[in-house]
């Protein structure tokens, strides 16, 4: 049973409706990603560009160079951090936390994303395998588990709004005429593994025993996007308060697995990056993890370990996730909602599911990745490939993505800090085993698509 | 059952819950891979009624105003 309190009086809840501009982290990813976006381009427009601001840590070899780096851009990480802090702070305090709580939690990411960050740079990295993803997700979970965080300073350790934002300004670094030509072949991929992952979670968690309502909110943790999922159909289902802690704990040991797991067998496999990203975009269960994996893969593939380059397994993850399974939850919850009221045991909700449920719940946030992406192709459409690499690339394009970096590092080093394995609801046996069978099909079928079927569609991907 | 917002939706209800941040303290992991405060989520909340995670706008007998002085 959760601390919380229980009793007290507490004003209605009023409905949302256009409130949810500024109550909701999606819109919020969708104002800060495009904000950048377009301060971006009114930069590159007039000539200049935003590369000040998008410092990142130089390639150093040697602790000499890279305290030269730091001592010559100082003042740029500086404003850097001004900035972030600024529009987080914003965000933040709209949708609810306290600026005295975020303010100092962030200053501690910050520090912490620069150690990432700069660590990612040495050139002896990759030989270790100190991928910055997995860095920081190991880092984040020690301080949490061994050394222990007070419980205010998760006020900063905002894992979906980081990862939103970061999928937004994605959005600016992928065409859109690819999203266009490779989303279809995602959607159709991601339906077929989601479908029998689904079925399989759902039918093996009923022939234990499990209630419908809990084995249908296993199966969309499973299937569909993770913990988010499993909150959506659990509410849109009616399920026991219990169901939710059952289906995240299940999904929190699941992902984190995979993000070691994933990577280095798909190197082991010599997957092509195009192919790997794909493979873990079916296999993955959250967002936040899932790019973990499918980034770390691309450092991978850019060092040259695998064919291919970091783009495609990033690319290639992001179509299959977002676009392929994340925007389906709407329509998972309605067609469930309706099964439930319908079929199963009635209970007290007294309530008839309604189409709006798909919009209600569509995850806004990929209506600011696919602006971003029509926005940055839109105004580089006239350019040549030659221009747009020598032109485009380091002074609109690229300073965008090295700022998704620095968000996406933000995630990761907020999933190890938040997650803590003490404190997570007891699963139980039999909706561990009923996930768990599902998450070995998964992984199987989406290889082979993967790898087989699909396979000459991911190797090329915007190649 | 009417669909549209009533007073007597369980948004309107003493046993329910759905404030953001009061599920990320009730769902304990939630925000290690998610949050309450995003779009998925709806306005679903808890039934301190009858335990149930559900839609604001579901509704039951049990309904008592929101005003009202609930003690667990």
């Amino acid at each position: 049973m959760a601390n919380v309190e229980l009793h007290g009086t507490h004003a209605p809840a009023a409905s949302l409706r256009w409130r949810e501009l500024w109550l909701k982290e999606d819109w919020w990813a969708i104002w800060l990603g495009l904000g950048i976006v377009l301060v971006a381009f009114l930069f590159f427009a007039n000539g200049s560009s935003i590369r000040w601001i998008a410092v990142t840590p130089a390639k150093w070899s040697s602790f000499s160079q890279l305290e030269a780096h730091f001592a010559a851009n100082y003042v740029r990480y500086v404003a850097q951090f001004a900035s972030w802090l600024a529009v987080f702070t914003v965000a933040l305090t709209a949708l609810g936390h306290k600026p005295s709580e975020f303010v100092p939690s962030f200053i501690v990411l910050y520090a912490l994303s620069i150690i990432i960050f700069a660590l990612g740079q040495w050139d002896q990295a990759n030989s270790y395998n100190l991928e910055p993803p997995l860095v920081a997700l190991v880092l984040g979970l020690l301080l949490s588990n061994i050394i222990g965080l007070p419980r205010w300073l998760d006020a900063g350790f905002r894992v979906e709004f980081y990862i939103k934002t970061g999928i937004v300004l994605l959005g600016a670094t992928l065409p859109f005429t690819l999203i266009i030509w490779a989303g279809p072949i995602a959607i159709v991929q991601a339906s077929i593994v989601s479908v029998i992952t689904f079925l399989v979670i759902y039918g093996v968690a009923v022939r234990l025993g499990i209630d419908r309502r809990l084995a249908a909110t296993l199966g969309a943790g499973g299937a569909v996007c993770g913990v988010s999922a499993a909150i959506a159909i659990s509410g849109a289902v009616g399920g026991k308060k219990e169901d939710a802690p059952i289906a995240i704990t299940v999904v929190i040991i699941w992902a984190i697995a995979m993000i070691f797991v994933l990577p280095f067998v798909a190197q082991w496999l010599h997957l092509p990056a195009g192919i790997g990203g794909a493979w873990i975009g079916t296999s993955e269960f959250a967002d936040a993890a899932g790019f973990a994996a499918a980034q770390t893969y691309g450092t991978i593939a850019g060092s040259g370990a695998v064919a291919g380059t970091g783009d495609q397994a990033v690319f290639a993850y992001t179509l299959i996730k977002v676009v392929g399974r994340d925007v389906w939850i709407g329509i998972w919850a309605f067609v469930l909602a309706i099964i439930a009221t319908t079929q199963w045991e009635r209970t007290e909700t007294g309530r008839k599911p309604e189409a709006a449920e798909i919009w209600w719940r569509f995850p806004k946030f990929v209506f600011g990745f696919l602006a971003a992406s029509l926005i940055i192709t839109a105004v580089t459409a006239s350019y040549s490939l030659a221009d747009f690499n020598k032109t485009a690339v380091p002074a609109l394009v690229g300073p965008i993505k090295d700022l998704r970096t620095w968000a996406f590092i933000f995630c990761f080093l907020s999933i190890g800090l938040t997650t803590r394995f003490r404190e997570l609801a007891g699963a139980g046996q039999k909706p561990f085993i009923a996930f768990s069978a599902g998450a070995v099909v998964n992984v199987i079928i989406g290889f082979i698509l993967s790898a087989f079927v699909f396979a000459a569609h991911w190797e090329s991907l915007a190649r | 059952m009417s669909n549209h917002e009533t007073p007597r939706q369980c948004r309107a209800c003493a046993h329910f819950r759905n404030d953001a941040k009061y599920l990320e303290i009730a769902f304990k992991g939630l925000t290690s891979l998610s949050s309450a405060y995003g779009s998925a989520r709806s306005d679903d909340g808890i039934c301190l009624r009858h335990d149930r995670f559900i839609s604001a706008r579901s509704s039951c007998t049990d309904f008592v105003p929101a005003t009202s002085q609930l003690r667990a």
